[in-house]
């Protein structure tokens, strides 16, 4: 049963910060959560048909279909992710400004099923195996609800502290999540694809296995929340570092673009 | 005329050093023999549990899945992690490492499937 709790919890636990992150953000655009319905729906469904394939997958591409299919995702999200970032700012500078229904819904949607269909492929296909077809349903499945309850409780947690934030406060932290959540997409997307040899793999740059190791609870939930490796290669923080720029320009290109406060409004009047 | 000499020089240089250069690739590419390694999966245990393979090198490792139920290969200290559905296999690229130890560990059977791979 421990096993159950440990591993549905590793699953949950990013997607629920990246999920808890959306709902405060929406609120701050002035949406309601009635997106998070499509969004578990595709959800599920990405995730179990991603389970269901999982081997024809696996052999695809050489072999390397999982890599692909998981790194794709994972960039996806990061892209996703980024442009997030570029419509809260253009809406934190411009007022008047609301992100139009279609855009929010393909960026919170498509962010939201991406993960979901990822992390809950693997708890399916663990769910399923060990649990239905080994006779085992109680052990797993209230293992299971356990791992749920602990990551929906640190996600309730997380959202009613963004959400306690004034609106443009909201809208920026939701930002800063949004970057470093997306950084650590792209430092696991390295690993899928240094593991299929798509790109470059090295040594580890460093090593803090000592200080937060990686097994650890601590370790676990800054792998969740910060993308933490405790020993990453070169390929990994150079694609992390990428992602925390693509970010960043996003975000800049929007104020660059959609500043214009008051000072340039008295320039025009005058 | 010397100029034109020069540049010429200059040129053939530049172009012999560019085939060299893609030959080696080449050669490199085609007969650099990566070196593979076989582990199995039976009843949640990997077999051998611990094996050695050279440092400072990329090695294939072919993982086997002998068991009816799915399998996740992960490994903190590899930077490595792969699901393996029941019977069937799945390859993963590792290293250039340094040497040490690298323990490995199967996701859905965190009691019984543990490994480590020693790099010498």
């Amino acid at each position: 049963m421990t096993d159950a709790v440990v591993i549905v919890l590793r699953e949950v636990l990013e997607a629920m910060l990246l999920i808890c992150m959306l709902m405060a953000s929406s609120t701050a655009m002035g949406y309601r959560f009635r997106w998070m319905g499509l969004a578990l729906l595709f959800g599920v469904f990405g995730a179990t048909a991603y389970a269901l394939r999982l081997e024809q997958i696996s052999m695809a591409f050489e072999g390397f279909g999982q890599e692909i299919v998981n790194s794709t995702l994972l960039i996806a999200i990061a892209v996703m992710l980024a442009a997030h970032n570029y419509l809260a700012v253009k809406q934190l500078y411009n007022p008047r400004y609301k992100v139009p229904y279609g855009l929010f819904l393909l960026v919170f949607v498509g962010t939201v099923s991406m993960a979901m269909t990822r992390e809950g492929a693997e708890i399916y296909l663990y769910g399923y195996s060990y649990g239905v077809l080994a006779g085992n349903m109680s052990a797993v499945f209230s293992g299971g609800a356990i791992g749920v309850g602990i990551g929906l409780s640190i996600g309730t947690f997380f959202y009613y502290a963004l959400k306690s934030l004034a609106r443009n406060k909201r809208l920026v932290t939701c930002c800063v999540v949004s970057l470093i959540l997306a950084a650590g997409m792209m430092g696991q997307a390295a690993l899928y694809l240094s593991q299929a040899d798509l790109m470059p793999s090295q040594g580890a740059l460093w090593d803090t296995s000592n200080v937060f190791a990686e097994s650890s609870l601590m370790g676990e939930l800054l792998h969740a929340a910060i993308g933490y490796e405790a020993s990453p290669s070169l390929t990994q923080v150079l694609l992390y570092l990428g992602s925390v720029l693509t970010s960043l320009a996003a975000m800049f290109a929007a104020w660059f673009l959609y500043r214009k406060p008051e000072s340039g409004e008295v320039g025009e009047a005058r | 005329m010397k100029m034109n000499g020069n540049l010429t020089t200059g040129r053939s240089f530049f172009a012999r050093a560019l085939q060299v250069l893609l030959l080696t690739l080449l050669c490199s590419a085609a007969w650099a023999q990566i070196p593979v390694f076989e582990i199995e999966i039976r009843e949640h245990l990997f077999f051998p549990a611990e094996f050695e393979i050279p440092a400072n090198q990329k090695v294939k490792l072919i993982i086997y899945n002998r068991d009816a139920t799915p399998e996740e290969f992960e490994s903190y200290e590899l930077n490595r992690e792969k699901v393996i559905v029941g019977n069937s296999q799945g390859v993963v690229f590792i290293g250039p490492l340094k040497p040490g130890e690298y323990p490995f560990f199967g996701e859905f059977n965190l009691k019984t499937a543990l490994g480590k791979i020693i790099v010498k």
